[in-house]
């Protein structure tokens, strides 16, 4: 089996970053009112800065391809191989580009690079580390000697007031609820990317990827984040289920849509998973320099960090890596995004380890991942 | 807590714990007030199933604590303690009981459901060993129920019936009140007992059972 290397790391923000008092310049205003839950989803979530993909207009400079091609480009750049080495191109985000094909055939042609084999993961963040695994096997099992990987988000094209206000119940009290409002407020745009080989660089670090563990718990829960479905009495209605599609936009099926008090009770899972890792030892403590997550810190709550010390289990908090604050939450791209900046920030060194970790509400994921600095 | 041992069995603890922590969410009766569908009816039979549990778990202790040899003499005196804080803790929850509209006779001469018997039967079996420091495990689960989820379902069930304060005591009282407890299973764990050979495991095991069982006495509510 070949080793597999991250060779190197590309990311693609569009515009300028984007102030908190700036946002809804951007993402426009609901039944014409500033948003009523926009401070209590900042101070929960944190994030100081971000990038957009829409000018003030509300119009699309963009798409989420072609923020991935972009990031692809930047990793590649980045590397030491050509874009006509890649043999295989995995993408990934929440919602891609059209419904209808997947997004990895929109990024290839962005690319446009000669025939190559590629995979499309949808998912919510973690759909990254989906498609981080599937490159990872393909080169591990000598399928391809390079691969792409890329997460791509266009988020705010989502968040614009029209696709709320057509929605009955909305239009109803004219306001939109927390669980829908908050997501504005914490997703943005953006793509990053890496570029995979089964040899490490010549001339520059390479992260060495140990191994990939994602686990589902979809068995155990319900729907957490949604989008295309919406819950009468009980029951998860999905979109193309209407009749047609302005019926299920009337109905708020289109709406993306995030339950907190769910989420929180997801938190034992992922920590149970972590612990089982440990305890399997893939996972050793004391080896760990940087903790990439796409859970922040300050979401553990004390009791949790309690019980993780009494367990030897906790990773002091000068290890955590993050932009999220400055580069905003960007989904399956926030990984990579992170990933870039701290292989660019030129702290590392050879022998450092990296643990990876992404979470996922949707129903429930949770994916951790360990590079070596080689 | 830096020894390597302690900490194994601490990971193996977290771990049942937060699968228990998970699964409890499915049980009918939780799952119906995680909804916010809670009647007072339903509070009725979580305090009336309940009783038995709490009358039960401080006799255990004191039995466990008689099974303990002079070779821990230290840890038995800390088991006597444990049970004391605990014994007339049921008087709280009757008084709960009554203060929504429950008979005191019912809730006095009420049968333990069969989750329960069968919790009990366990524990009182484990007790009896000498040296049952496994019962540690069962410990950390229902200590950890009073600490976590006793808070949470109080909380929740204080505001979907509209109730006060008193009303809810013996939930709210616990989640307040077993930090204490908490440390002091920190010292019988470090205390020495993990040079039992094997206990380390079965510590973990007995939690993994108890978890079983405890969410099977929630499940059978009224099935006596």
């Amino acid at each position: 089996m070949n080793n597999v290397y991250i060779n190197g790391l590309g990311a693609f923000l569009p515009g300028n970053p984007v102030s908190n008092a700036e946002m809804e310049d951007y993402l426009g205003c609901v039944f014409g009112k500033p948003s009523k839950y926009r401070s209590a989803s900042l101070k929960q979530n944190q994030i100081k800065t971000r990038h957009y993909a829409l000018d003030k207009q509300g119009r699309s400079l963009h798409s989420s391809s072609g923020m991935a091609a972009a990031a692809v480009q930047a990793a590649m750049k980045n590397s030491e191989i050509s874009l006509e080495n890649i043999g295989y191109l995995a993408t990934s985000a929440t919602l891609g580009d059209s419904l209808v094909p997947g997004l990895a055939a929109h990024v290839h042609a962005a690319l446009n690079i000669k025939e190559i084999e590629i995979a499309n993961f949808q998912s919510v963040c973690a759909s990254s580390l989906m498609a981080f695994k599937s490159a990872y096997a393909q080169l591990k099992a000598g399928e391809h000697n390079c691969a792409a990987v890329s997460g791509s988000e266009f988020a705010s094209r989502h968040f614009r007031p029209g696709n709320y206000e057509c929605v009955d119940a909305y239009k109803a009290v004219g306001e939109i609820p927390f669980q829908a409002d908050f997501l504005r407020f914490t997703l943005s745009d953006g793509a990053g990317a890496a570029i995979l080989e089964t040899k490490p660089n010549a001339r520059q670090l390479s992260l060495k990827v140990n191994w990939i563990d994602i686990r589902s718990y979809a068995n155990r829960f319900d729907i957490c984040m949604i989008g295309g479905a919406v819950k009468r009495n009980q029951d998860w209605n999905y979109w193309s289920g209407f009749g047609d599609p302005i019926a299920a936009a009337h109905a708020g099926a289109l709406i993306l849509i995030q339950d907190f008090d769910l989420m929180k009770r997801m938190l034992p899972v992922w920590v149970s998973h972590y612990l089982d890792l440990i305890d399997k030892g893939r996972i050793i403590i004391d080896e760990i320099d940087y903790v990439c997550s796409h859970y922040s810190s300050h979401g553990l709550r004390e009791e949790i960090i309690v019980l993780l010390k009494q367990a030897g289990a906790m990773i002091d908090e000068d290890k955590w890596f993050t932009n999220l604050y400055t580069k905003g939450n960007t989904g399956a791209a926030s990984i990579f995004i992170m990933l870039e900046e701290l292989y660019h920030s030129g702290k590392l060194n050879k022998g450092e380890k990296i643990l990876c970790h992404v979470p996922e509400s949707g129903r429930c994921l949770n994916g951790f991942m360990l590079l070596e600095v080689v | 807590m830096s020894d390597p041992q302690v900490q194994a069995v601490m990971r193996g603890l977290i771990k049942v714990w937060m699968d228990f922590a998970v699964e409890l969410d499915t049980v009918p009766l939780i799952d119906k007030l995680l909804r916010g569908k809670f009647r007072v009816e339903d509070y009725q039979k979580l305090l009336i199933n309940h009783r038995q549990q709490v009358i039960e778990g401080s006799r255990w202790i004191a039995r466990a604590a008689s099974s303990v040899t002079s070779d821990y003499t230290d840890q038995r005196s800390l088991f006597l303690k444990h049970a004391v804080t605990e014994h007339r803790d049921y008087k709280m929850l009757e008084a709960n009981y009554v203060s929504i509209g429950g008979k005191l006779e019912d809730i006095l001469h009420a049968e333990k459901n069969i989750g329960t018997e069968a919790l009990h039967a366990f524990m009182y079996q484990r007790a009896t060993d000498p040296n049952p420091f496994d019962l540690l495990g069962a410990m950390f689960i229902i200590e950890g129920l009073g600490q976590k989820k006793a808070g949470e379902w109080g909380g929740l069930i204080k505001k979907q019936l509209s109730l006060k304060d008193e009303e809810v005591s013996f939930l709210l009282y616990h989640s307040a009140n077993d930090e204490d407890h908490m440390r002091q299973f920190e010292t019988i764990l470090t205390s020495g007992i993990l040079n039992i050979d094997g206990m380390d495991k079965k510590i973990v095991k007995t939690a993994k059972i108890v978890a079983r069982l405890y969410r099977l006495q929630l499940e059978e509510l009224g099935n006596v």
